[in-house]
């Protein structure tokens, strides 16, 4: 069995938490991301003929107040940027939020999860800034945790790309 | 003025050139008056530690922020006068450190002392609750035979507690490297719980830097105690239930450097790939150490049997025994207490025996008798019984019989020589004979008893026998007829010839000729019922 501790990074309120539940069944309550700023959930992820267990790190949502801590990235094989689409605003914080994590963690893998998919015709979010991340290199994934569209996916890309890792 | 020295010389050179002897003075003055004057004042400011400590007292805070910014040379320098300083000031005035540490000495004192004493009351009250055991007298042994303090060995052996679970957290990844627990099947929450309490620590890591000693030791959660030792690349997490003693930590601290020096490649590269920490698992499953009472307390269990079981039957037999008794005399003072003509005043129970007393008509059924149905030896029963007579129907109407029958048995109704002739002073006597038989056979009949009355008739000595019976049935007769012309029914009187039988006699050989010539009456009862 092989862990890998993978990070939920974002704005508040885009859907971090909502995903990771779409994917797992949780032990921790919630109140644990307002006082300790994470719940740890975990999910075991088959890809090819090996097993790996994901330890979710859903961290607390970034805003004025709450700002991601490096001591809760370290270790991270991968993590995933959510951003809603339906606000602009967390698409800027994920742009800062990939650049301070990389300062903090170095180049891992990661996905950018452009959450609330099925309200694509309401989204701030558009094409342009779109192909701006893509332009950037980014890994983009579409997905809703509302009905679940693309989390499995998002994980399993995860797992993939973390094994894909020479040493991994 | 060592300046001023080999000028005398010079001088003296200049005395031959006739030059004045004060010319270079006054030369000397003129071009370096200035710098002598300030030399002097130097010189003054360098001799005098008076103006060199108030010039440095100028200055001397500054020097001592600035230097200790450089680096900590000061401090270090400082370090020993100031243990000395400090210890100089508790010898001579201890008050004075006592009183500036007071307001903080408390709370330390409470929090250290909260601490300890809640280890502490636990085992201690497993102390008293065996200090008169069988442990305690093993552990006074152990005492003596190994010098240490009888309660350092009684917090050692009484304190329960079990290691659970033990979890190693790759301390950079916060993921799980390896895991024993008790449990053959345990929650498979483990890497879950691995993160969580790296994230916790984390936290508080961060939320507390500044204020110093940022490792969480231990986490209390419920009855779990979550024991954390730091390593510089992994922790090790011990679940304890239970009061675990200091010495856990021991164990635990040696068992995080085991794995520091036996896996110290794989502790730095750590890809989260369990199967290569399967080495560790024996080393964590070492710590899965415990006290449990339960198990000694069975062996010491089987120790006491020997005496526990005999004094046991003994007990039931004796408690038994006494309860049986009580029943008994509970049942015999029950019957005593029911029985007709017998009214119980008091009874008490006493070591020697069982005391009774009250009261007792002479015709009620024997007291003994009854104690010795309910199964008790009535020799041990120490009664006292006043008489009386009840009014109970049981015994009034024997007792009336009885006293009818007296007074009838008493009657006789004397004859002159001869003759079977009722005089007329014995006729009056059968009017009261007569009521006395008619309540005699009221009673008898009230009673369901059977009334027979023989009715004897006597002859004086004199004379033939065959007369002489003959005689005493016609005086019977006489009577019975005399009491039947009288209305009273004859069919309980039964005559009976007695001839000269029992004459009256005053003394042996006498007798008295017209005391006997008479007819005497005897009351015989049958009981009716069969």
């Amino acid at each position: 069995m092989i862990q890998k501790k993978v990070c939920m990074i974002g704005s508040f309120g885009v859907g971090k938490t909502s995903l990771v539940a779409r994917f797992v069944r949780s032990i921790f309550s919630e109140k644990y991301q307002t006082t300790v700023g994470v719940k740890i959930d975990k999910k075991v992820v088959e890809v090819g003929d090996k097993q790996v267990t994901l330890v979710l790190w859903d961290l607390a949502g970034e805003d004025a107040l709450t700002t991601v801590r490096p001591s809760q990235l370290r270790g991270a094989s991968a993590y995933v940027l959510v951003v809603d689409g339906l606000r602009r605003s967390t698409y800027d914080t994920a742009i800062d939020l990939q650049k301070r994590v990389d300062e903090a963690i170095g180049p891992v893998p990661f996905f950018c999860m452009l959450n609330k998919n099925d309200l694509r015709d309401r989204w701030e979010v558009t094409d342009s800034d779109i192909e701006a991340l893509r332009a950037k290199g980014w890994q983009l994934l579409y997905g809703s945790a509302l009905n679940g569209e693309g989390v499995e996916n998002l994980f399993r890309e995860l797992t993939t790309a973390i094994l894909k890792v020479p040493n991994a | 003025m060592s300046l001023a020295s080999p000028l005398p010389e010079v001088a003296g050179q200049d005395a031959d050139n006739e030059l004045p002897a004060d010319s270079y003075q006054r030369l000397r003055e003129l071009l370096l008056g200035p710098e002598q004057e300030a030399l002097a004042s130097l010189q003054q400011r360098l001799d005098s530690p008076d103006i060199r400590a108030k010039e440095l007292s100028g200055i001397i805070a500054e020097a001592i922020v600035l230097r200790s910014r450089r680096d900590r040379t000061l401090q270090n320098a400082l370090n020993p006068l100031l243990e000395e300083a400090l210890r100089i000031s508790v010898a001579r005035n201890p008050e004075l450190l006592g009183d500036t540490l007071f307001p903080i000495i408390g709370r330390a004192v409470r929090q250290s002392v909260a601490h300890s004493l809640r280890g502490i009351v636990k085992s201690l009250n497993e102390t008293v609750e065996r200090s008169v055991s069988l442990d305690a007298l093993k552990w006074r042994f152990e005492s003596l035979r190994t010098g240490k303090p009888f309660g350092e060995i009684v917090l050692a052996r009484s304190l329960q507690y079990r290691v659970e679970q033990v979890f190693v957290i790759h301390r950079h990844t916060g993921l799980l490297m390896a895991h024993a627990s008790r449990e053959l099947d345990p929650a498979q929450e483990s890497e879950m719980i691995s993160a969580m309490l790296t994230a916790v620590q984390d936290f508080i890591h961060d939320s507390f830097a500044e204020t110093g000693g940022t490792e969480l030791d231990t986490v209390e959660l419920g009855e779990f105690n979550v024991w954390i030792q730091h390593g510089p690349k992994a922790l090790l997490c011990a679940v304890v239930t239970g009061t675990p003693p200091p010495e856990l930590r021991n164990v635990l601290q040696r068992t995080l450097e085991d794995l520091h020096s036996n896996f110290g490649a794989l502790l730095s590269q750590y890809d989260g790939d369990t199967e290569s920490t399967a080495a560790m698992r024996p080393v964590l499953e070492a710590c899965l150490v415990g006290q449990q009472r339960p198990e000694r307390k069975r062996v010491a269990s089987r120790a006491w049997l020997w005496v526990l079981v005999p004094a046991a039957a003994l007990l039931i037999a004796l408690v038994g025994n006494w309860l049986l008794q009580r029943h008994r005399w509970n049942q015999a003072v029950e019957n005593l207490r029911g029985e007709p003509g017998i009214v119980l005043t008091s009874e008490e129970k006493s070591w020697g025996g069982y005391r009774l007393t009250g009261l007792r008509d002479p015709m009620a059924a024997d007291p003994g008798e009854i104690i010795h149905r309910a199964g008790l030896d009535p020799a041990k029963v120490n009664a006292r019984w006043e008489e009386f007579h009840s009014l109970n129907p049981r015994f009034e109407l024997p007792r009336q019989i009885s006293e009818v029958k007296v007074v009838i048995e008493r009657q006789e109704i004397l004859f002159r020589i001869s003759s079977s002739q009722l005089d007329p002073e014995q006729v009056q006597k059968l009017a009261d004979i007569e009521a006395n038989l008619r309540k005699l056979q009221g009673y008898a009949s009230a009673a369901h008893r059977k009334l027979k009355v023989e009715v004897a008739g006597y002859t004086d000595p004199t004379g033939l026998e065959e007369k002489n019976a003959a005689l005493s049935g016609q005086r019977a007769d006489a009577v019975i007829n005399a009491l039947e012309s009288r209305g009273l029914s004859p069919d309980s009187l039964v005559p009976v010839a007695m001839a000269s039988r029992n004459p009256i006699a005053i003394a042996a050989g006498s007798s008295v000729p017209e005391l006997s010539r008479r007819v005497t009456f005897r009351v015989l009862l049958d009981d009716e019922r069969p």
